[in-house]
């Protein structure tokens, strides 16, 4: 590669955030590491640095909730913080911005009444959004201790309650991992790559998510290693109702990054139309992209597209009509203002 | 092949045209460099005044950072016409006035710096050289800091920088972040007296740290962008008015938390800094300047940079 070459790579990946994964890919293989220009191999440390931080961040929090959280409440890490204290390779290069806890949906109010009381507040969250988080999401707004670097997201499963896929509960609590030294759980291998692509195809805008597809490469490349266990995760995603995201997830994650995924069972593929629009949407706006001065207005209007899918997907019609309804009020109230 | 020609050789149109077609124009500050494309006026000329001994690079290659100083939006573009800034086609400040598109890109330049350059140990501090050899000045904003490093440049000093002490916790050499010294309220004048040679830009006034000028970086200190230096002393300087020169050594310990407190970037380093810290207090001679005479305190800090031999008191960490 010139050094030309690295200038876009550089910041393609740091839009995507995978410039940390990068560069921690890259030193530790020293084959590589030896071909990297001088001045690429800056803003490749630069990132390993801010990551260092970022994880270290993530320990500080992880140690201050440790402390405020009643010992006998089962809690559960998820994402970037159980991958950190798992010491998945996975979060090498990472630079999280929250930590995400999940607790079963009865002891949410004793997890939330514990961290108010350690310090954890919560920020600028009007009425309505309280009772849009508390009734039909997965989990609370997001809570910080002032000063600290990082959130915390306490959620009480791992797809809004509203959506089409509603995770199994009570598959999800029976199968927690304990990870030994800490007070923490995670999900199990199966459950965390789900959870990934229930997070991915059905509980974002799909905007810049290519870190997201990263995540399933890694965990399904670490766990997933025969027809057998792919057999089981599949049936493991039927429990949760998420046999299509992890469809989606697995395709892409095959397609794009060589994931070395088996035939899909059959009769799991989405509908026809679904493929198409779904693939249309995640080709155009998941990548990482550069317009220098600005999104043009066919990106404008791409990523609105991707917007009302996410919508669709989380709420039942009558429910969307009011969120939106009282989105838009309260946007016009702002501009009249 | 000939040199490129410096800025100021150029009319301000030629630099306009490079500033708006698709390459834009490289600034080289020695420690990273900017591609830099704009669609406002009167930018070019401002580039031109504080960046005139800068050479005039177009070609392709590498960048640290692509910018762009890009017309407001919609009315404010003819009605209190405002700029934005954007790298990497995100816009991370609030638009401003249009005319105050330079100390703005100084400000965002530095913005991007401080965010990114995580490779280094980025000490809020002047740095100059004779030869290879370095002081690091480090201060909080208002202590004269600048005026102190803007006064050493046009006395035949070196200037690598005067906002960021660019750290090598590697070699532990220092690099040059060569950047137009932001000059404020009355150190404008105080510079303009000193120096028939002080190339400053206009005086913007009311910016957020009130009226400031920028001082140009002088061919000398440009030629040597590339040129790594090495410390061999610490100055904490302090201005105060009508006081006499005072110069107090500090110990290691005492020059190690307080390097450590003016960088920007110390803890989140964590044992990067501290180590690249400890070698670079240990290996220097450390001095507290009080002063209320500008020309007195560049004699003194020449005959300290003069005098000390490889960091006379240097101790192992």
């Amino acid at each position: 590669m010139r050094i030309e070459d690295w200038d876009a790579v550089l910041v393609l990946a740091r839009q995507a955030r995978l410039l940390g994964t990068i560069a921690c890919r890259i030193r530790d293989r020293p084959d590589l590491a030896k071909q990297i220009p001088d001045r690429v191999w800056g803003h490749l440390t630069a990132s390993i640095n801010y990551s260092s931080h970022r994880l270290q961040m993530v320990r500080m929090e992880l140690a201050a909730l440790s402390a405020a959280l009643p010992p006998e409440l089962p809690v559960t890490l998820l994402k970037g913080a159980a991958y950190v204290v798992e010491g998945l390779p996975l979060a090498h290069g990472r630079m999280p911005n929250d930590v995400d806890l999940l607790v079963p949906r009865a002891n949410l109010g004793i997890a939330e009444a514990a961290l108010r009381d350690g310090g954890w507040e919560m920020e600028n969250v009007d009425e309505y959004d309280q009772q849009y988080y508390r009734q039909w999401s997965h989990e609370l707004p997001p809570m910080r201790i002032p000063g600290h670097a990082l959130e915390v997201d306490l959620h009480h499963t791992i797809a809004p309650v509203t959506s089409r896929v509603r995770a199994n509960d009570v598959a999800l609590f029976s199968a927690l991992v304990p990870v030994e030294g800490t007070r923490f759980r995670v999900l199990n291998r199966h459950d965390q790559i789900i959870h990934a692509a229930i997070h991915l195809f059905q509980d974002s805008e799909l905007v810049g998510k290519l870190r997201d597809l990263v995540d399933v490469d890694a965990l399904y490349r670490s766990s997933i290693l025969d027809q057998q266990a792919c057999d089981r995760l599949w049936k493991r995603a039927a429990q949760h109702g998420a046999t299509t995201p992890l469809w989606y997830a697995l395709n892409y994650s095959r397609s794009w990054l060589g994931t070395p995924v088996p035939a899909d069972p059959p009769g799991i593929e989405p509908s026809w139309l679904a493929r198409a629009m779904t693939g249309w949407l995640f080709r155009h706006v998941c990548p990482p992209r550069i317009f220098e001065r600005g999104k043009t207005p066919s990106r404008v209007l791409v990523e609105l597209a991707a917007q009302a899918r996410y919508h669709w997907l989380r709420m039942p019609p009558a429910l969307l009509v009011r969120h939106l309804g009282h989105k838009s009020m309260t946007a016009v109230r702002s501009i009249i203002r | 092949m000939n040199p490129p020609p410096r800025l100021a050789a150029l009319e301000a149109k030629t630099i306009s045209n490079a500033l708006k077609a698709p390459g834009g124009l490289r600034i080289p500050y020695g420690a990273c460099t900017v591609r830099v494309r704009a669609f406002v006026d009167g930018f070019a000329d401002a580039l031109r005044n504080v960046y005139g001994a800068f050479p005039f690079l177009t070609d392709d290659g590498f960048d640290d950072f692509h910018l762009v100083i890009d017309r407001g939006r919609g009315a404010r573009r003819w009605v209190r016409p405002t700029a934005r800034f954007l790298i990497d086609g995100v816009e991370p400040f609030e638009p401003f006035p249009r005319s105050n598109a330079l100390p703005y890109f100084e400000w965002g330049v530095n913005w991007c710096f401080a965010q990114r350059f995580n490779q280094y140990v980025l000490l809020h501090a002047g740095v100059l050289a004779l030869g290879d050899r370095a002081v690091v000045m480090a201060a909080t904003p208002g202590s004269g800091k600048s005026t102190l490093a803007a006064g050493m440049m046009l006395s035949g000093f070196r200037l690598l920088s005067d906002e960021f002490g660019v750290l090598d916790p590697v070699s532990g050499d220092l690099l040059s972040m060569l950047k137009p010294v932001a000059l404020k309220n009355e150190s404008i004048e105080v510079i303009r007296a000193l120096s028939d040679e002080a190339a400053l830009g206009p005086i913007y006034r009311g910016t957020r740290k009130g009226d400031v000028s920028h001082l140009a970086p002088n061919a000398n200190s440009v030629e040597q962008l590339g040129a790594r230096a090495r410390p061999v002393l610490v100055v904490f300087p302090r201005y105060r008015r009508g006081v006499g020169l005072e110069l107090k050594p500090q110990l290691p310990e005492e020059a190690f938390a307080r390097l450590a407190f003016n960088s920007f970037n110390y803890s989140l380093l964590g044992p990067v800094s501290f180590d690249a810290l400890a070698v670079l207090a240990g290996r220097c001679q450390v001095y507290e300047l009080t002063y209320g005479d500008l020309p007195k305190a560049i004699g003194c800090v020449r005959a300290l940079l003069n005098s000390n031999g490889e960091g006379g008191g240097a101790r192992e960490y």
